[in-house]
């Protein structure tokens, strides 16, 4: 068994394909021996590519019927483009360093897309937070910090460098997996390297 | 402080299309009508031969409709995607990749390793438009796809397609109108709303046909066309 391996997750609070994908990504460490590495990315419209309406049309649309499939609330939703899914990438970094980076990102995508949180404001993301096991004054501090902008920033620039323009997105090795009905996928390739975890 | 704008856009505009989404009685209401005429359900699917994901998924839904009461429409189209997107070059190589990945799910593998220049498949995106729609259509484009993707060769090859062609034709390809017939199917696909290939215009929903080949069966199921 190869022992160490690591699985990057690319992650856009603004993709509600990235939230469907959530739960299954931060699952696999406990059937994979494998480390997963939480990427929080800009939102692909903040980083100059257009999304035509029949695009996000598609999406809601789509999403919709895959989130009831999946047993994930979806419709109540309120788009975090800008200030919100940039204060919560911030947090999420700090919340990478504290280990909580799980909870933290279920809990805000969950809240994005399917609770209607406003997570640019403070009475939205401050709750959802505390609910991480995060201290408010700890993720104000990275609200501050521009280290943790720094971050995001490295790790959108580490998507594109990929060659990569959409998330979610896995990379294990050399192979990239692009969207959450690819994880069966990366899973066989999991297995395949021998990193499954028996019992 | 969000404004009336701002929430509009951004929460209720989104929420309505969701909600507007899970209305499904007018479909039903129409496939009902379609059954008691004793008319078949339609699977609109629009494709491309340069697409290896397109090949995956006409295979998948060939297989998967043949024990349903469900029609084939194949529509080729060659223009297709984002106006303007930078990314191209790099969804085409995934799409192999993709493509590959898609193939072996179903006992497949795929044979070329490389993208095919749409305009390099024009000809016969021309010559399957412009045929009447049926089993000798779908039998033509289940081989031509499955030429190009899962075989190995490095070109397309016109020989072997107007071969296969000629098969199931019975008389050489002669499209007299495979421009304006490929000009339609790409007006038509870009008026039901998919802005790229595969994609399955299922009464009233369009579905990327390579990634829901199940979900497609499943709507077709609550429209009443379940599988004998």
């Amino acid at each position: 068994m190869t022992a160490g391996a690591r699985v990057d997750f690319f992650f856009s609070f603004r993709s509600p394909y990235s939230y469907l994908a959530g739960p299954r990504a931060f699952a696999l460490p406990e059937r994979f021996d494998i480390e997963l590495r939480f990427r929080g990315v800009i939102p692909m419209v903040m980083r100059g590519q257009s999304v035509p309406r029949e695009k996000g049309l598609h999406t809601l649309r789509d999403v919709a019927r895959e989130a009831r499939r999946l047993g994930l609330p979806f419709g109540r939703i309120h788009d975090p483009l800008g200030e919100g899914a940039m204060r919560c990438l911030r947090v999420s970094e700090h919340a990478v360093d504290v280990g909580r980076e799980r909870d933290f990102v279920l809990g805000a995508s969950r809240a994005i897309w399917g609770e209607a949180v406003d997570v640019a404001a403070d009475g939205g993301l401050r709750p959802i937070c505390e609910r991480a096991g995060l201290s408010w004054a700890g993720c104000l501090a990275a609200l501050a910090d521009p280290a943790m902008l720094e971050r995001v920033e490295a790790n959108t620039a580490a998507l594109a460098g990929l060659g990569h323009w959409g998330v979610p997105v896995f990379a294990f090795g050399e192979e990239l997996f692009w969207g959450q009905d690819r994880i069966e996928d990366l899973e066989t390739a999991l297995l395949d390297a021998g990193l499954g975890r028996s019992g | 402080m969000s404004t009336t704008r701002d929430l509009l856009q951004r929460r209720v505009g989104p929420g309505v299309v969701v909600a507007l989404s899970r209305i499904s009685w007018p479909a039903r209401l129409g496939a009902g009508l379609r059954r008691a005429t004793g008319r078949r359900g339609r699977v609109e699917l629009f494709f491309a031969f340069d697409d290896p994901c397109s090949a995956i998924a006409l295979t998948e839904l060939s297989g998967r409709l043949a024990s349903r009461r469900v029609a084939l429409v194949l529509r080729p189209v060659l223009e297709r995607g984002i106006p303007g997107d930078p990314a191209v070059p790099q969804k085409r190589r995934y799409a192999i990749e993709d493509a590959s990945r898609l193939a072996r799910r179903a006992g497949l593998e795929l044979g070329r390793s490389d993208p095919l220049p749409p305009q390099d498949a024009r000809f016969v995106a021309e010559w399957a438009a412009s045929a009447p729609q049926g089993p000798s259509l779908e039998r033509f484009c289940l081989a031509a796809t499955g030429s190009l993707w899962l075989e190995r060769g490095a070109a397309i090859d016109r020989d072997r397609l107007a071969t296969l062609w000629r098969e199931q034709f019975g008389q050489d390809p002669a499209p007299a109108d495979g421009p304006a017939a490929l000009a339609r199917n790409e007006r038509l696909m870009k008026r039901r709303g998919p802005y790229d290939v595969p994609a399955a215009w299922v009464h009233g929903r369009w579905y990327f046909a390579h990634d829901r080949p199940a979900q497609i069966c499943e709507w077709l199921d609550q429209l009443g066309w379940r599988a004998s």
